[in-house]
């Protein structure tokens, strides 16, 4: 489907949540992820498209990939890009998150770049400041264009997502990325297994759509794709799990253990990695399966394609 | 003016103390009712006032209200706050320790509380039972209880440790004076800012899952039964919670329970757009949970309602819901949120006033709260069914955090009382 069937146009001028979106919504990001894809690969990659906009980069929490991807994608869309790096300036002055925005607003950005320690900051400073927002991450609820980037690099060997057995391995109840992967693969109709020890899973997850294991062997059993999730080290010392070396035993992915998957298996992981206790270091560096330099690559086109999307919808609101 | 007696007629009487709900009429003489019932003897009244069938009640009685602390320039004062009250029913209200205000000092206590004789709504002071409520430091419980103190609190504070919790029951005991502690297992609630659901599940909230609470009052009904100490649970806001208290009940010891107004009528779904107006300490809970909490106030199983009252520096909060300062305002908009349990049809009207009257002044021994010859002309007039919307603008207070913003109430108080003395009048 092209986006000329549907005659319809991309309606949000917010990425808060992954639920936010439908198919449709998703396929035209793809579709335009895609085309940015390939011209990333040309030296002829930057367009005016977001000529004239300003990009906020506003990041509570500390990030290099994610906010220099942001940057990158709102630079080559010609966008003004400004980054504000907010734990060292304001709130440690003790002003309110309400001031900051209303302050920020008062510059006149036109798009909202946010990362925040806090489930529903990024909500919370789209109704505060009326300006469109995208969701960098917000504690330990959504990564939205995390999710799509996956997604996105999916499709692009898959055609379709819809359909395939997908594995997420290791620390779910506090990963953003998973919560925001479930919901997305949920709306693509893939089949969606976790894999975690029990005290890293959030309760009831099994009524999330997704199937639930413990035993990483059986959970690979048949998978058109794995990813692994970044484990914080302080969780992997007692507190959750006994060791980092305990961990690896037990869900670490490893060649071998590929095999239980579908031949042409894909392992994933949004990075930054630790080699040797979610994945072994030579499956991570095996270009045959490992599309994890891919993902970074699909992760600057689709946040082209998300600004260039949001971008539209504030110049169509301009106009009327 | 010199108003030495006060006759209110034709009124709908309700008396939780002493289960009486039908017509009839009170005269207040002196501050104190006189007569009561449906013979009401005109002639001694120097001004009588026609209730037309609506509800006259003993004044509301709140043992949970925050007080800012006293330095607060733009803040709530006492004057507001007792204002606020009196526009929402309350003849009593009670000030409990928060970290702003821990009211952890001896020194100047009794001056304190000397000084809320001004104020036409009766104001009462709990104290801090630990220093700062640090939940380990005893605060000098037994000076602050001879200058007036009516039970030591922790504000949201539990105590984590058993032995700090023994102790303190046992020393609280030798002044027969409530020791009121949040329930809940620090180690399980640090740190949370939600029920442990699927809700906050999904939005990755840290959660406290619901057995905390029943952990904690099975621990301390423990304690309390060993010290002899009086066990108050502040805002029991489960249902396992709930399993907790009727079995400690079984048990010979002193148990109390309290209930907070948002848990009663609110729930987690309120909050489900991560609004900060719903951030509340304990968190909002399902509504299995609260149906459990009304069942049980009907049952008299719940000895008080609190408002739970909590101005905030910032009407929005200004954070997003898991940063945001928990609690909301409740003095003014209590009576008209928990009216729609009574047109819901969850409980009968006398049996949530219980807790609103005679119910907190029995835990406290006070003599208000009843209708009863004698008793103070503490006294409220309610239009059941009158319809306003909650506006935090209106409010008496310079705050305006509420959690009932907007809410259509039905139900609201046309006149309080106060020792046979008119302390808000809707009308004026």
């Amino acid at each position: 489907m092209t986006r000329a069937e549907f005659s319809y146009d991309f309606p949000h001028r917010h990425l808060i949540s992954v639920a936010d979106l439908n198919p449709v919504d998703i396929q035209i990001i793809f579709e335009r992820a895609a085309h940015w894809k390939a011209l990333n690969r040309t030296t002829n990659r930057s367009s005016d498209h977001l000529a004239g906009l300003t990009v906020l980069n506003l990041f509570f929490e500390a990030s290099t990939r994610t906010q220099g991807s942001f940057e990158i994608a709102a630079k080559r869309l010609g966008a003004d890009v400004v980054n504000f790096a907010i734990e060292h300036s304001s709130a440690k002055k003790g002003e309110s998150l309400s001031d900051t925005a209303r302050t920020l607003a008062a510059m006149r950005p036109d798009i909202m770049v946010v990362r925040h320690s806090a489930t529903g900051a990024p909500q919370f400073l789209a109704e505060r400041t009326g300006l469109s927002v995208v969701n960098a991450g917000d504690g330990m609820h959504e990564h939205p264009t995390q999710a799509l980037l996956d997604s996105f690099t999916l499709a692009q060997h898959w055609g379709e997502v819809g359909g395939h057995r997908i594995l997420i391995v290791g620390d779910i109840l506090h990963s953003r990325v998973a919560r925001s992967n479930i919901g997305l693969l949920n709306i693509l109709g893939a089949e969606i297994r976790l894999c975690a020890p029990p005290t890293l899973l959030p309760p009831d997850v099994d009524q999330w759509g997704c199937e639930v294991f413990n035993d990483l062997d059986e959970a690979l059993k048949g998978c058109d794709a794995v990813m692994a999730l970044r484990q914080q080290k302080e969780r992997m010392s007692g507190g959750f799990v006994p060791s980092a070396r305990e961990f690896f035993h037990l869900f670490g992915l490893t060649h071998e253990r590929l095999e239980a998957c579908s031949p042409d298996v894909l392992v994933m992981h949004p990075g930054p990695m630790n080699r040797g206790t979610e994945i072994h270091t030579k499956l991570a560096d095996d270009p045959e399966k490992s599309v994890i330099l891919e993902q970074v690559e699909s992760g600057v086109a689709v946040r082209m394609a998300v600004l260039e999307l949001i971008g539209d919808v504030i110049r169509r609101e301009d106009a009327s | 003016m010199s108003q030495t007696s006060l006759a209110i007629i034709n009124a709908r009487l309700i008396d939780p103390a002493s289960g009486f709900d039908g017509p009839g009429g009170v005269l207040v003489e002196d501050g104190v009712i006189a007569q009561f019932g449906t013979e009401i003897d005109l002639n001694a009244a120097d001004e009588v006032i026609d209730a037309k069938g609506r509800i006259l009640a003993p004044a509301l009685i709140d043992l949970r209200a925050a007080k800012e602390p006293a330095l607060t320039p733009d803040g709530e004062t006492l004057s507001t706050l007792t204002a606020g009250a009196a526009k929402g029913g309350y003849g009593t209200v009670v000030l409990a320790p928060n970290l702003r205000a821990p009211l952890d000092k001896a020194d100047g206590f009794d001056g304190m509380t000397r000084g809320f004789g001004r104020y036409g709504v009766r104001v009462l002071s709990a104290c801090g039972a630990t220093r700062g409520l640090d939940g380990q430091t005893m605060s000098e419980i037994g000076l602050m209880v001879r200058g007036g103190a009516v039970y030591a609190g922790q504000g949201d504070h539990p105590i984590a440790d058993a032995l700090t919790m023994r102790r303190l029951l046992a020393y609280t005991s030798q002044f027969d004076v409530w020791l009121s502690v949040r329930p809940a297992d620090t180690s399980l609630s640090a740190g949370t800012v939600a029920l442990e659901s699927d809700w906050s599940a999904r939005m990755g909230l840290p959660a406290e899952p619901a057995i905390s609470e029943r952990i904690a009052i099975e621990r301390d009904a423990a304690l309390a039964e060993l010290t002899g100490g009086k066990l108050m649970i502040d805002r029991l806001s489960t249902e396992a919670g709930l399993k907790a208290l009727r079995h400690a009940r079984r048990s010979d010891l002193e148990i109390a329970a309290t209930t907070a107004v948002a848990h009663l009528t609110l729930n987690e779904v309120d909050g489900g757009a991560l609004d900060s107006a719903f951030r509340m300490d304990p968190p909002l809970r399902a509504e299995s949970d609260r149906l459990a909490l009304v069942a049980a106030l009907a049952d008299g199983e719940l000895d008080a309602i609190v408002t739970d009252h909590r101005p905030t520096p910032f009407d929005d909060k200004g954070e997003p819901f898991a940063l945001a300062i928990p609690g909301t305002m409740g003095l003014e908009t209590a009576l008209g949120a928990l009216l729609a349990l009574v047109h819901d049809g969850e409980i009968e009207l006398i049996d949530l006033l219980r807790a609103l009257t005679c119910g907190p002044a029995d835990l406290l021994g006070l003599p208000q709260g009843r209708i009863k010859v004698g008793a103070p002309g503490d006294l409220v007039l309610i239009d059941g069914d009158q319809p306003w919307v909650c506006k935090p603008d209106a409010f008496e207070s310079a705050r305006g955090n509420s959690a009932w913003a907007g809410r259509r109430f039905q139900g609201r108080v046309l006149q309080t009382f106060v020792g046979g003395v008119t302390v808000y009048n809707s009308k004026v």
